[in-house]
């Protein structure tokens, strides 16, 4: 059980969401990359925190959690305001992303 | 290793707190917290009057427990927030925090009043109902409803506290809740405009989506520094620096990265993409109180994390900041020169002034530091008064703000055409504004810190954005007015005072600034 | 650390585990038992169509592509934020006796946190589905 196997997981997590973020142009899915790369971080403080043989880690896991929760709920309500203004319900219809 | 865990019944001491310090950011979140009980259960006619009264008094009574704080403030600065065992704690109250909290709190108080007016747009710049659909009837009826959203004001204060603490955070995790804090209310504030509602609900999208991606990448940076130092506190970060002997891989990657995600919040250079969209499209009030307090808790922020934490391995960052500084000048001040819409145009030279606040933060001087300060105070109270006067220039679509509309206002207003070209002069950089001292400040700072290469750069980079401030101002004073151009409507008392607080404050730092950098330099981050 | 229980206490320390095994497991019977003996028998032809749960299964939307409706999302939001929030009561409720009054009064605070948005919430009709 070498930690250093979480780590790179982690790492392996955090670049498939950041690379998520870049190519795809729907939003709920870059929102949901954006999550995968706060959880991957998640799970490299909790490794760490093993590392480390202490508990901050995981007691900053949980701070993180709450963010990403909060986050989520921001997100999506103006997600979800810029789609009732489209007059969509379909995310896929959405292309103005263009950043 | 320190003991982590409490043996059987033994009892966790108490966290040391100074209330007395950390009173004013109390005090805002209390506002704000009463604020949102407001929005519960008053009735809709009564809530902007209350909102209002709240809010300044939440804002003003900050203002004066900190100004009671300093008066007698320990020297050399505390930290609060102390666990058992710690030897610091995750608040730091010194010199530059508190310079900061005066900074945001009069920023906060000018902003707060150009989001409460409501003489130039009846009702306010907001929507009185976020959700509702925009385009057709609704929003032609959007532009006549008078009620605003005025949940903007708890939001408001909600992002003025998170900012607070930011640039008082010391340790990583205290400062990513902060940026967080300050950033979520940010989001749906700049989706919230009245008019152009596609416009203000892409621009809150994007805005969120760069955001929270950069948010990530912050956070990437504070778990490899946590795995590096096996604390996230910044002084502890310091001190593994000097010895530790886990991989160095986790160092540089996490400076990386924690950097990144602060240039983000700063929109410096390479990381800019979102600011010339979310300042054209959010609601003018808001991207003030964004261009203002935003850029100050960003770089106030930075500024103890690379001179607390980062300052041992400064030789490792110190390259990359300098080009990102030469790359963000250079997009502010080209980028700039091609727009066609004020707001744009003042989100690129937000862009420019940004490199030209990284060459001082990266400054690790006791000047650098003062005169980085400084800069803030003086480019925060400046930006304020400029999105002010943008709001006054309005036609029958609202703010008129395409440069073609603003030809020969120096005939119809020449009080707001004068003030104007006031504020860009100062943003320019032209002596006697604020705009000249600070970067007089700044740029001295740096060329004793031998870094003349940079400097010179950065006085190419400010001659070249002085050219599309002045371009503007010779577009008031020597176009001929266009026949069915904008009006400039008279503003009521609330935004009247936010311009000329923000003009007084650009004016008296640029004539008298002694009283604001001894302040500035009264003191250093406590380590 | 699990450990120190063992080494503190040996397999005692998991007797209040089995307890709520048996005690779980029992009122997982009971339920289901109970229910055919004492519950009103009424037949109807919703009960037999699958997810049976007393109501008409409603068809999916068709419009926008047999999506799910927007205010699924709203409700949805909502649970996680406070779901969410709770997670700090966790650390408290395992440390309860080690940080004392000073926890107690800590934790009121969050809790008053949290219910100043609940409040706001349920005034301004978020929890009313229609």
């Amino acid at each position: 059980m070498t930690p250093t196997y979480y780590l790179l997981l982690s790492a392996l997590l955090f670049a498939i969401g950041a690379v998520g973020v870049l190519v795809r142009r729907n939003a709920i899915v870059v929102f949901m990359c954006i999550e995968l790369m706060l959880n991957s971080v998640n799970l490299s403080l909790v490794t760490f925190a093993r590392i480390n043989g202490e508990l901050d880690g995981q007691v900053m896991a949980f701070f993180v959690m709450v963010v990403a929760a909060a986050e989520v709920v921001v997100g999506l309500a103006i997600i979800m305001a810029i789609f009732r203004a489209r007059r969509s319900a379909s995310v896929d219809d959405t292309n103005l992303l263009k950043y | 290793m320190p003991q982590q865990f409490l043996a059987q019944g033994e009892q966790l001491q108490v966290p040391a707190i100074d209330f007395a310090a950390v009173l004013p950011i109390l005090i805002v979140f209390g506002a704000a917290s009463i604020g949102v009980l407001l929005e519960a259960f008053l009735p809709k006619h009564q809530r902007w009057s209350s909102q209002i009264a709240l809010s300044l008094t939440g804002i003003v009574g900050a203002g004066i427990a900190l100004a009671a704080y300093i008066s007698d403030a320990p020297e050399g600065g505390i930290t609060t927030f102390m666990a058992q065992g710690a030897t610091t704690g995750a608040i730091a109250v010194d010199t530059p925090a508190l310079f900061l909290w005066g900074t945001l709190l009069a920023l906060g108080l000018a902003s707060l009043l150009m989001i409460g007016d409501r003489s130039l747009e009846p009702g306010g710049a907001f929507i009185s109902q976020a959700g509702l659909q925009s385009g057709g009837l609704q929003t032609r009826e959007q532009a006549n409803v008078t009620g605003m959203q005025t949940e903007i004001f708890p939001l408001t204060l909600f992002a003025l506290g998170g900012m607070m603490t930011f640039v008082a955070a010391n340790d990583l995790l205290t400062m990513f809740i902060a940026l967080e804090v300050l950033s979520l209310p940010l989001y749906l504030m700049a989706g919230l405009a009245r008019r152009r509602r596609l416009l203000s609900q892409e621009a809150a999208v994007k805005y969120f989506l760069l955001g929270a991606f950069a948010s990530a990448f912050f956070l990437y940076g504070v778990a490899l520094l946590y795995g590096y130092a096996g604390s996230v506190k910044l002084a502890e970060i310091a001190a593994a620096t000097a010895g530790s002997s886990a991989s160095d891989t986790l160092l540089y990657a996490g400076i990386g990265l924690v950097v990144v995600g602060l240039l983000f919040k700063g929109s410096v250079g390479p990381f800019h993409t979102w600011t010339p969209d979310v300042y054209q499209g959010a609601p003018t009030p808001v991207t003030g109180f964004m261009a203002a307090c935003t850029k100050v808790a960003a770089f106030g922020g930075m500024l103890r994390v690379l001179t607390v934490a980062f300052e041992p391995a400064s030789w490792e960052w110190e390259v990359p900041l300098w080009l990102i500084a030469v790359i963000s000048m250079a997009i502010g001040a080209i980028f700039g020169l091609t727009q066609r819409d004020l707001k744009r145009m003042i989100a690129y030279s937000s862009i420019a002034h940004a490199g030209f606040l990284v060459v001082g933060a990266m400054t690790l001087t006791e000047d650098g530091l003062s005169s980085t300060l400084f800069y803030l105070l003086a480019y925060g109270f400046t930006t304020i008064a400029v999105f002010g006067v943008i709001s006054l220039v309005r036609d029958a679509n609202g703010e008129a703000t395409d440069l073609s509309s603003w030809a020969g206002l120096a005939k119809r207003s020449p009080l707001v055409a004068g003030v104007f070209t006031f504020l860009l002069l100062a943003l320019a950089g032209i002596p006697l504004t604020s705009g000249f001292i600070g970067k007089f400040a700044v740029f001295s700072a740096a060329l004793a810190d031998g870094n003349a290469a940079l400097v010179v750069i950065a006085l190419v980079a400010s001659a070249v954005a002085a050219f599309f401030y002045l371009r503007v101002v010779v577009l008031m004073y020597f176009s001929e007015p266009a026949a069915e151009g904008p009006a400039v409507t008279v503003p009521g008392a609330f935004t009247t005072a936010a311009i000329t607080l923000g003009t007084a404050a650009t004016l008296v730092l640029g004539i008298v600034p002694a009283f604001a950098l001894n302040w500035a330099s009264a003191g250093g981050f406590v380590p | 650390m699990p450990d120190d229980i063992a080494a503190s206490g040996g397999l005692d320390a998991y007797l209040p585990l089995v307890m709520l095994l048996a005690l779980s497991f029992g009122f997982a019977v009971f339920s289901v038992a109970i229910a055919p003996l004492v519950g009103p028998k009424r037949f109807n032809k919703a009960k037999s169509e699958p997810y049976e749960c007393g109501i008409e299964p409603s068809p999916q939307p068709v419009a926008g592509g047999g999506r799910i409706p927007v205010k699924f999302y709203l409700t949805g939001m909502l649970f996680i934020l406070f779901d969410i929030e709770m997670v700090f009561l966790y650390p408290y409720a395992v440390a309860a006796d080690a940080v004392g009054m000073f926890g107690f009064i800590a934790v009121t605070i969050f809790i008053v946190a949290i219910t100043i948005p609940y409040v706001y919430e349920w005034a301004r009709g978020g929890l009313e589905w229609d």
